[in-house]
């Protein structure tokens, strides 16, 4: 198949997003899709704001349902057992929050964000100088508690990490902050300006599809994103390099090994105006 | 609480959370399931088809991928249209139902349910857009045809269509004030 035809064939099944979101294609046509949304970031996007349109649709539609039938749901539930949980989440739909597969500047923290934003609410949570220690002294705890199985060159890795984020969090002007999406999930950030380092850490998100990883980015004014590192799993991330110019960081879902420049909205994002940042 | 929370609950196997989830969902699916499907007691068996799922797969609910309730009336929609697809192949569906399924779908389910304020927001919405778009969203999402049976209807090509709902939902989107 020659580049274009491949082009051209990519550009058929992008045609797709919207009858797929409402289940207007036939079954066969469907698979065929949902594979292709797999590894197209910029479809997955378009598609799950299309889908998002088509429940608007639906709602529109509810009507009171038949009272016998609660007794009848209640008393099957009683009796069927539930599936136990996926083992690796391989669905094709795009986990990142975006409504739009391009970017407005606002979210890339090159503009402010306009009122009606769904960027998390930002709770600025000054860490006094203890704190931020105590805070040190349990995540230095937690890494060494859980590494009894790894091998030496893994030990070694997470220690300096560990060095590193104890670093950080022992500067005498570290400060925190914290932000939440509308589900609870968390962003938090530990960071001082004088050593341009912060320490991040995500909470309360369920593990990412397989074969998708989340990255984290550094947002300026007037520039691109920089990418600041992959979340492994619950492990904080040390970032680097920040300047006082730092705006926000956004954390966002990229294909396996991460990308060069975010391919999909933040799934959270927080500005680092209240940790000193942002000059 | 709210269907999100709830559905991680039912999730580990409480049947309470998913008691006061059905009550949350039940309304909703109800009337997606007979937006499309039609036949009353049919609907019912879909509705409780879908709610069932709903117990069985609750482990697989992504809250990073959307709402609970998204999920829950894209799962209620699918089943729906499997349901007239397969009736219609089947050849129960009647001819003059599908005679009349020309014209816009909000225009003649006027049977039962009350009219909510989403449901007059979507009716203003929906008859903002062009003819073509609004026929092919509705013919698409309330009567369960593919795309390809759409531009049969509708005598248009195929990329046609696919055009028209995009832009349809698109412009819906917009009406509706973007996010939900």
């Amino acid at each position: 198949m020659s580049l274009l035809d491949r082009l051209l064939h990519r550009e058929g099944l992008h045609s797709l997003a919207a009858p797929y979101a409402l289940d207007a294609l036939e079954r066969a046509e469907r698979h065929r899709f949902e594979r292709h949304l797999a590894n197209c970031g910029r479809c997955a996007a378009e598609v799950r704001a299309l889908c998002e349109d088509a429940v608007r649709l639906a709602w529109s539609a509810a009507a009171p349902a038949p009272p016998a039938l609660r007794d009848r749901v209640l008393a099957a539930v009683r009796n069927t057992p539930q599936d136990p949980a996926p083992t690796g989440r391989n669905t094709p739909r795009e986990p990142a929050r975006g409504h739009a597969s391009r970017l407005p500047g606002h979210v890339w923290g090159t503009e402010p964000p306009p009122a009606r934003t769904r960027a998390p609410r930002s709770r600025p949570l000054l860490v006094p100088f203890a704190t931020a220690t105590a805070a040190a002294a349990l995540v230095v705890a937690a890494l060494f508690a859980v590494q009894a199985e790894r091998t030496r060159d893994q030990l070694d890795a997470q220690r300096d990490r560990a060095r590193e984020i104890a670093h950080v969090l022992a500067a005498p002007d570290a400060r925190g902050t914290t932000g939440h999406d509308a589900r609870g999930h968390g962003l938090g950030v530990i960071a001082s300006v004088a050593e341009g380092r912060a320490v991040v850490t995500l909470s309360g998100y369920p593990s990412p599809p397989r074969g998708r990883v989340r990255q984290l980015w550094l947002m300026r004014p007037g520039a691109q994103p920089r990418s600041l590192g992959l979340f492994a799993g619950d492990t904080p991330l040390v970032a680097t390099g920040l300047g006082r110019s730092a705006v926000s960081l956004a954390v966002t879902v990229e294909p396996d090994g991460g990308s060069v420049q975010p391919t999909g909205q933040p799934i959270v994002q927080l500005a680092l105006k209240s940790a000193g940042f942002g000059e | 609480m709210e269907a999100d929370e709830l559905l991680v609950l039912v999730a580990g196997g409480d049947q309470k959370a998913f008691e006061e989830l059905y009550g949350l969902v039940c309304g909703p699916v109800y009337g997606l399931v007979r937006r499309v499907v039609r036949d009353p007691a049919q609907s019912e068996e879909v509705t409780q088809e879908v709610l069932l799922e709903l117990w069985r797969s609750a482990a697989r609910f992504d809250p990073a991928r959307g709402s609970a309730l998204s999920w829950v009336l894209t799962l209620a929609h699918r089943r729906a249209v499997d349901r007239v697809r397969s009736a219609r192949a089947a050849g129960e569906r009647e001819r003059r139902e599908a005679l009349r399924a020309g014209t816009p779908a909000f225009d003649h389910v006027t049977e039962e349910v009350e009219a909510g304020l989403e449901r007059e927001w979507v009716r203003r919405c929906l008859a903002r857009l062009t003819a073509l778009q609004r026929q092919s969203v509705t013919l698409a999402y309330y009567d369960g045809y593919t795309y390809r049976e759409v531009a049969e209807r509708l005598s248009l090509p195929l990329g046609t269509v696919k055009t028209r709902m995009r832009d349809g939902l698109t412009r819906l989107r917009q009406c509706l004030g973007g996010v939900a």
